[in-house]
């Protein structure tokens, strides 16, 4: 597999945070793959490092982090002709990685409440990226706006285009913040929980307009959420992620159809899905997630894992891959070739 | 917005009302009789005297009444005479406004400039060196007492280096803006230097609380310059809380800096304040405080304006 069908190639990302002079790790080693044209999903429960994973990716991260990796590439594709990105060697806020933002990555955050300044119209706050990188008229910007909003389906847009954030909705501001992830057309968009803080039908509409964006130009998506059955839905492939490690990696039938980690078991036992019997209880996994700053050696799910042995407390676990492209952080599964 | 303003200015008249009687009230509790400044002491002795004084001056009829004869006057802008002095109170702060005005304007602009830049900068360049030197700058600034500030800086740059006059606003030979200004500087900077302090922690704290929310993460990931989100993203919202202490500190281009003109014999109304509260000039008193008072009310005025054009989410109840 070339640079053409490899979007973004991330090797080792670690990711720490200073505070008190104290540095505490909470992405270790994470490596993946985006496919070009394809979904990715990382998943995992709240604070596992999934955010994290991918504002050190785009660099936008708060002053007391340290982000380390061997390699952040982006391979972007024009014309046939494949120019490399390395993300990891660039200045946070310079010019080549703001070049990037907009045009090639676009990104859609978790709260869509607090990601629209209040104080500018929401057409100006969507035009402004467009101005930036592509030099257009203010006039031409808001006609690309106004053909943003309708794909959108944002109601009434000649109007709406003049508003003030707080004078939308929730999943009306959503829609908002993805006009200004997509306005530029980049390649890969990463949504960082994109629904999270919406209602369940307006959490349907949202990823249905984002899946068929992404069928009909083509486009990669970076979608972090904790929700299976979207991921179900969206993902070609899922990266599963516990306590700032990738624990489980494959195509969707990989994780679904042949779970093999016990913590993406025991995530996808959580589930509650229709066919469950009466008085019938939905499993939860025992314990609680660790703090970061006092974990152990070994396996960071030791704790809670049922299939826990002597040899999982020792040293660092390292990946199997027990299919091809199907990686798994779990002993059991040792007499299977090592990768990194 | 028009109706917002209309309305607006249309409260401010019960509220001056309402002040004008509480100054007017609460300074006949204070216990000052006037009477016993206006005479000298061996005319106290006869109590005929005082009480015919007494008479002449109403200072016998009801409260109320003498509320309103006060009022009425105020509104044919008959401000009254110094018990004291004898002098017309019109006369009199037409003579200091310009010197208290001179002096805060100089400060407030100064300190304003001077503020808002180092506190930005210190959010922006967060534990960097101006951030540091700001902040044990703002600390000093706050915990220095403004006399002793004062006569600091009268015994170092006056006396000592004697780069510029111990006190006065002008000296009596000299005329001219130069003469002007060399008498500004040390008050003007006194006065700018204690007044920076709090407004740069404040615009400090705000900008970086405003660069730490999500619309900032918003605008950066558009790829735009980083002076851009400073400016357009993180400014202007930063400034909504600002401007706040800013208006309300304009009151002082009237009411003058109490102490600041003390130490600087500076004449403006600051100085006629404290001569009028220790003489028990109380015209003088009423007609200062409730000028002080009014200019309060045009600032917190200013304030409704200003944060309604900076952020539409006031507009809403227009």
């Amino acid at each position: 597999m070339d640079n053409k069908d490899i979007i973004l190639d991330v090797k080792k990302l670690n990711t720490s945070f200073v505070s008190d002079k104290k540095e505490t790790k909470i992405i270790k080693d994470v490596s993946f793959q985006v496919k070009r044209g394809k979904t990715l999903a990382i998943v995992g429960e709240s604070g596992c490092g999934k955010s994290v994973t991918v504002h050190s990716i785009v660099k936008l991260m708060p002053r007391n982090a340290r982000v380390r990796a061997k390699k952040v590439q982006y391979n972007a594709l024009k014309d046939g002709a494949v120019t490399e990105y390395s993300l990891d060697k660039m200045e946070a806020y310079g010019k080549e990685m703001r070049k990037l933002r907009g045009p090639e990555i676009g990104m859609v955050f978790q709260d869509p409440m607090s990601s629209l300044n209040p104080v500018y119209r929401v057409g100006d706050q969507v035009a402004e990226g467009l101005i930036e990188h592509e030099h257009i008229s203010k006039a031409e910007a808001r006609k690309r706006v106004l053909d943003m909003f309708k794909k959108l389906g944002i109601p009434d847009p000649e109007q709406r285009i003049n508003d003030y954030p707080h004078q939308f909705s929730g999943g009306m501001k959503q829609r908002v913040v993805i006009a200004i992830a997509m306005i530029s057309n980049p390649e890969l968009l990463i949504a960082d929980e994109p629904t999270t803080a919406l209602d369940v039908t307006i959490q349907a509409q949202i990823m249905e307009l984002m899946k068929k964006l992404q069928v009909e130009d083509g486009k990669s998506i970076i979608l972090i959420t904790h929700n299976m059955g979207l991921v179900a839905e969206m993902a070609d492939e899922v990266c599963v992620m516990y306590m700032g490690r990738v624990v489980e990696f494959g195509t969707l039938e990989d994780i679904f159809e042949h779970t093999s980690h016990p913590y993406t078991k025991a995530l996808l036992r959580s589930v509650p899905v229709l066919d469950m019997e009466d008085g019938e209880e939905l499993e939860t996994i025992p314990g609680i997630t660790p703090n970061p700053a006092d974990l152990k050696e070994g396996c960071e799910f030791a704790d809670r894992c049922s299939e826990c042995m002597e040899r999982c407390r020792k040293g660092t676990i390292p990946a199997y891959e027990v299919s091809p492209g199907h990686r798994v952080r779990c002993l059991k599964y040792d007499k299977f070739p090592e990768v990194d | 917005m028009l109706k917002f303003i209309v309305k607006k200015l249309l409260q401010m008249i019960p509220m001056l009302l309402l002040i004008s009687f509480i100054v007017f009230v609460g300074l006949q509790f204070t216990g000052i009789d006037p009477i016993y400044y206006m005479i000298s002491p061996d005319m106290a002795a006869n109590t005929d005297n005082i009480e015919a004084l007494r008479e002449l001056y109403g200072f016998n009829d009801p409260l109320l009444v003498r509320y309103f004869r006060w009022l009425g006057d105020l509104l044919q802008g008959n401000f009254g005479y110094s018990i004291v002095s004898g002098s017309s109170i019109k006369t009199l702060i037409a003579q200091r406004l310009p010197a208290t005005l001179e002096l805060s304007a100089f400060a407030l602009v100064l300190s304003t400039i001077i503020g808002i830049t180092i506190g930005i900068v210190s959010a922006i360049k967060q534990n960097g060196i101006i951030d540091y030197i700001g902040r044990v700058f703002a600390v000093v600034g706050q915990a220095i007492p403004q006399f002793f500030f004062g006569i600091s800086m009268i015994l170092i740059f006056a006396i000592k280096l004697g780069w510029f006059p111990t006190a006065g606003r002008m000296s009596p030979e000299g005329v001219g803006f130069g003469d002007r200004l060399w008498h500004l500087v040390l008050p003007g900077m006194t006065l700018t230097l204690s007044m920076c302090a709090v407004l740069m922690r404040y615009a400090r704290n705000t900008m970086l609380g405003v660069l730490n929310s999500d619309y900032i993460k918003t605008a950066r990931s558009k790829g735009i310059p980083e002076w851009k989100v400073y400016l357009k993203h993180g400014f202007r919202n930063a400034m909504r809380p600002v401007l706040v202490i800013l208006c309300f500190r304009l009151p002082m281009l009237i009411g003058g800096s109490v102490v600041i003109e003390e130490v600087f014999a500076w004449p403006g109304i600051g100085t006629i304040l404290t001569q009028a509260v220790v003489s028990g000039d109380y015209p003088v008193i009423l007609v200062t405080t409730l000028m002080v008072a009014a200019a309060m009310l045009v600032a917190s005025f200013l304030v409704d304006v200003l944060t309604a054009l900076l952020d539409p989410r006031v507009r809403i109840g227009e």
